[in-house]
């Protein structure tokens, strides 16, 4: 039987960075081939060149057995092919039937409009996904928006369907349900591509899976076969030994949380009562489903997002701050690593030296506010890149968006600990570094315990939180529902998570 | 695709690649050396330069007499080099300006506003004799600059205060104060003397005196340059504000007060476009007059903008654009060239100075 679509050998470069290196992917009709892999791993790149939004520098592309070569996503989708992205392509002010008819031009308006809500109602019917077609979109729910855009692509004739991080934004009760029509439309003949790093969905829902690390495709392999472990093993690499622990010697509370309430700018509540505290040389693991609210969690804490009400306490603070800024928090002697280094650490355009200095700028480490020393600053930066072990440094002034993404996070670290703080924030400090960063940061983050720094690590990866942590707070729609002492059950823990006990 | 990569794959039915003629592809560059930039930069200045001189070749400017009118003419003869060299300050000092506050990204385009402004301040003064005569010209000044950063302070809290968008505020608000500015001269400030619509002539103590036989208003704008240079590249405020300009979500987040940061760059910027006011209003006719602001905006943003903010580049382009603004007045009178024929020449440099941004950031590959 030949592929619906054959990828062969892709590659993909952008300037010096190698995205996809040789990837080779093929997906059947009637199956759902699951393409799983880490952040960065590649797999948006190699389906960005399935429907024709990149090029690829080398490789070839088989539709139905024939080479082809897309000159965009107009003909990829002429041919068939059908990407639902993860961050959804609609126009909010437009109905559901004008976003489809923008995808799907016809002749005439007014006809197509007519048509076009015909195909949506008999569609929508047959997948049970209840859409009225003159709905704006902006009044739709996140979910009924995937399901327009999945409407969108069926009725632009998609015999393959790309499926971009489908569940990241959905309910689980709302994945199983957008995972089990998925599988419905495979049966009916479409090739179902479902790009994820879920572990439990690819287990769950898909036929094949097709590992993906370093823009190198690892494996194909039917899913059954292996076990959880087993796949994570393929996805991320060998497990490295974690550092070994000592038993923690708990001092006085460094840190304490009371009572916080975030909502979203949408009116959402997405952090409601989080009440907890932390002891000096005490690891707090903040464990759950990503998107529960650690992100907002994670900001309030950082003086970055303001919180609706409740307190932040830091110890030596003589009162209790509600709306922290985050050179108040820093004064107080918190250090941050953010989940989105770009975002909140790194100026990416901006030198090495730079971005490692301006930790100490303020403080007149570097001379006074009139004259700045530069020698000084490059000096430091030197020694903490060294003591850190920041690799890939041509120079110190080059961008700090050069280095790869373990050796940026091992830069932020190198700044924020430079200033031996007392409270540590850390937000997924490991996602997207391979196991030898990894490890690396943990080992930080454990000596930084050693030394008597309290730490928040706020994590979705239940292995991290696992390993590191004195004990565990479990994040469920926004609130802390249960919390464990070390050496918590996993399965006690897991249940927590998904369970809301 | 390669045609390597194609051999080494043993598809047996793979059919014949379809030649759909030139495809272009573009990439976003990481890096690239600042050679390279300045190459791309100065090759599409040229680029730009060439197209104004086919455009004045054709609005009926001699093709020999191009290089004569622009370099020879402007740098030889005496009087035009003095205009040349007055005119330089103001440049200098919008230039200024507008670099200060796009480092901050506050997307100043209130300059001309503010140059009233500054322009009323010191006028202001002149007319109601304030402080002894000796010290009349540095309070003029100091005037010049708290009222230009006065009126830049009400869009700069409006930004940060309301998130009011600070291209539109500002761009407005030059309407408000040349508004205001025309009911002065036509109001309570005409001349009493001659009755027309400006306001009463300066003292001479009220006037930048010259220093060697040219305008003293160059060395003003070049010792201010240096200060702002000083300020961006030494100072713990100047690192600040690199922050800000590449990310103020960074910038936020590692500690530096964004606020604070833009609202000081905003005065500033607002009180160097004052200066310049008062340098235009003193050392050209030594009065306020209607209109005296025009054209500075869009000068402003292209010496920033080619300068790549930076002070002392400003300073070279500034001149630079002088020098195009004196004989392009030449022009005008020897080949009656409409005025605006400059303003062309800038606009046609801009263009292509941001055109070739685009290709310093991407790569285009020609797929086949």
């Amino acid at each position: 039987m030949t592929p619906a679509l054959d990828l062969v050998d892709i590659r993909k470069t952008f300037d010096s960075f190698v995205a996809l290196d040789d990837a080779r992917f093929s997906a059947y009709s009637g199956e759902v081939h699951a393409l799983l892999g880490e952040n960065g791993a590649g797999k948006s790149s190699l389906m960005n060149v399935a429907c024709g939004l990149y090029t690829p520098d080398a490789g070839q592309m088989l539709l139905y057995g024939a080479e082809v070569s897309l000159s965009g996503p107009s003909e990829a989708s002429a041919r068939g092919i059908g990407m639902v992205h993860q961050h959804f392509k609609l126009v909010k002010p437009f109905t559901v039937a004008e976003n489809i008819l923008l995808a799907n031009p016809r002749r005439n308006f007014g006809k197509g409009i007519r048509e076009i809500s015909d195909e949506i109602r008999k569609r929508s019917d047959a997948l049970g996904f209840n859409i009225d077609p003159t709905r704006r979109v902006g009044e739709l729910s996140v979910a009924e928006q995937q399901r327009t855009e999945i409407l969108k692509v069926l009725v632009g004739g998609a015999r393959i369907l790309i499926l971009d991080e489908p569940t990241a934004v959905l309910t689980d009760q709302e994945a199983e349900t957008l995972l089990t029509t998925v599988r419905g439309i495979a049966a009916e003949g479409a090739a179902i591509i479902l790009v994820t790093h879920k572990l439990a969905d690819v287990k769950k829902f898909a036929d094949r899976v097709t590992v993906m690390r370093g823009g190198k495709t690892v494996a194909t392999i039917d899913p059954s076969t292996k076990t959880t472990d087993e796949l994570t093993e393929l996805t991320v690499g060998a497990n490295l030994p974690l550092p070994a622990r000592t038993p923690g010697q708990f001092g006085r509370r460094r840190i304490e949380v009371i009572n916080l309430r975030c909502t979203r700018a949408d009116g959402h509540v997405a952090l409601e009562d989080a009440s907890f505290h932390v002891r000096a040389g005490e690891i707090y693991g903040i464990a759950g489903v990503s998107g529960n609210g650690q992100s907002e969690l994670a900001e309030a804490l950082m003086g970055v997002r303001t919180p609706e009400s409740g307190l932040i306490q830091i110890e030596d603070a003589g009162e209790a701050v509600s709306a922290a800024s985050p050179a108040r928090m820093r004064a107080l002697g918190a250090a941050f690593i953010p989940a989105d280094r770009y975002s909140y650490a790194l100026a990416g355009s901006l030198s090495i030296t730079e971005n490692f200095a301006v930790g100490g700028v303020g403080s007149g480490r570097y001379g006074s506010w009139s004259r700045l020393r530069q020698s000084a600053m490059k000096r430091d930066a030197e020694a903490a890149i060294a003591a850190f072990d920041v690799q890939g440094v041509r120079t110190l002034s080059q961008k700090a968006a050069l280095l790869s993404g373990g050796n940026a996070q091992k830069l932020v670290i190198a700044r924020e600990f430079s200033r031996s703080p007392n409270v540590i924030v850390a937000h997924s400090p490991s996602r997207g570094l391979d196991a030898r960063a990894t490890a690396a940061v943990h080992s930080r983050l454990m000596s930084a315990r050693e030394s008597g720094a309290a730490v928040i690590l706020i994590s979705e990866d239940l292995d991290e939180v696992l390993a590191l942590s004195d004990r565990i707070g479990v994040m469920t729609h926004g609130r802390l529902v249960a919390e464990f002492d070390a050496p918590a059950d996993r399965q006690q823990v897991g249940r927590a998570m998904v369970g809301h006990v | 695709m390669s045609e390597d990569a194609i051999s080494t794959i043993p598809v047996p039915s793979a059919p014949k690649r379809r030649l759909r003629g030139i495809r272009f592809n573009l990439e976003v560059r990481r890096d690239i050396s600042s050679w390279w930039q300045a190459a791309y930069l100065a090759g599409f200045i040229a680029l730009g330069i060439g197209i104004s001189a086919i455009i004045l070749i054709w609005a009926g400017v001699p093709a020999g007499d191009l290089v004569d009118q622009f370099l020879v003419e402007t740098l030889t003869d005496s009087d035009n080099l003095r205009s040349v060299l007055f005119q330089g300050a103001p440049f200098i000092l919008v230039g200024l300006s507008a670099s200060v506050a796009f480092r901050a990204r506050f997307w100043n385009l209130g300059l001309e506003g503010q140059m009233i402004w500054g322009g009323i301040g010191a006028t202001f003064i002149s007319i109601h004799h304030i402080g002894p005569e000796a010290f009349r010209l540095p309070i003029m000044i100091f005037a010049a600059a708290a009222c230009a950063m006065a009126w830049v302070a009400i869009a700069g809290q409006l930004k940060l205060k309301l998130a009011v968008n600070e291209i539109i505020s500002t761009l407005l608000m030059n309407y408000v104060a040349l508004n205001f500015l025309y009911h002065l001269l036509y109001g309570p400030w005409r001349d009493a003397t001659d009755g027309f619509p400006h306001s009463p002539k300066y003292a001479d103590f009220e006037r930048l005196p010259d220093v060697f036989g040219f305008s003293g208003a160059l060395p003003l704008a070049l010792i201010v340059a240096l200060v702002i240079w000083w300020l961006v590249s030494f100072t713990r405020f100047g690192f600040y504000m690199k922050f800000v300009q590449a990310s103020d979500k960074v910038a936020g987040a590692v500690g530096i007060p964004v606020a604070r940061i833009t609202l000081i760059s905003v005065l500033l910027s607002g009180a160097l476009a004052g200066i310049a006011g008062f340098v235009v209003a003193s050392g050209q006719e030594g009065r306020l007059i209607q209109n005296f602001s025009d054209g500075y905006l869009f000068s402003g943003i292209l010496i920033a903008f080619l300068s790549r903010n930076n002070p002392i580049v400003a300073v070279i382009v500034a001149m630079l654009v002088s020098m195009l603004f004196i004989s392009g007045q030449s022009l005008q009178v020897f080949y009656q060239i409409p005025f605006a024929m400059v303003q062309l020449v800038q606009a046609i440099v801009v263009i292509c100075v941001a055109a070739s941004e685009f290709l310093i950031r991407h790569r285009i590959h020609i797929v086949r």
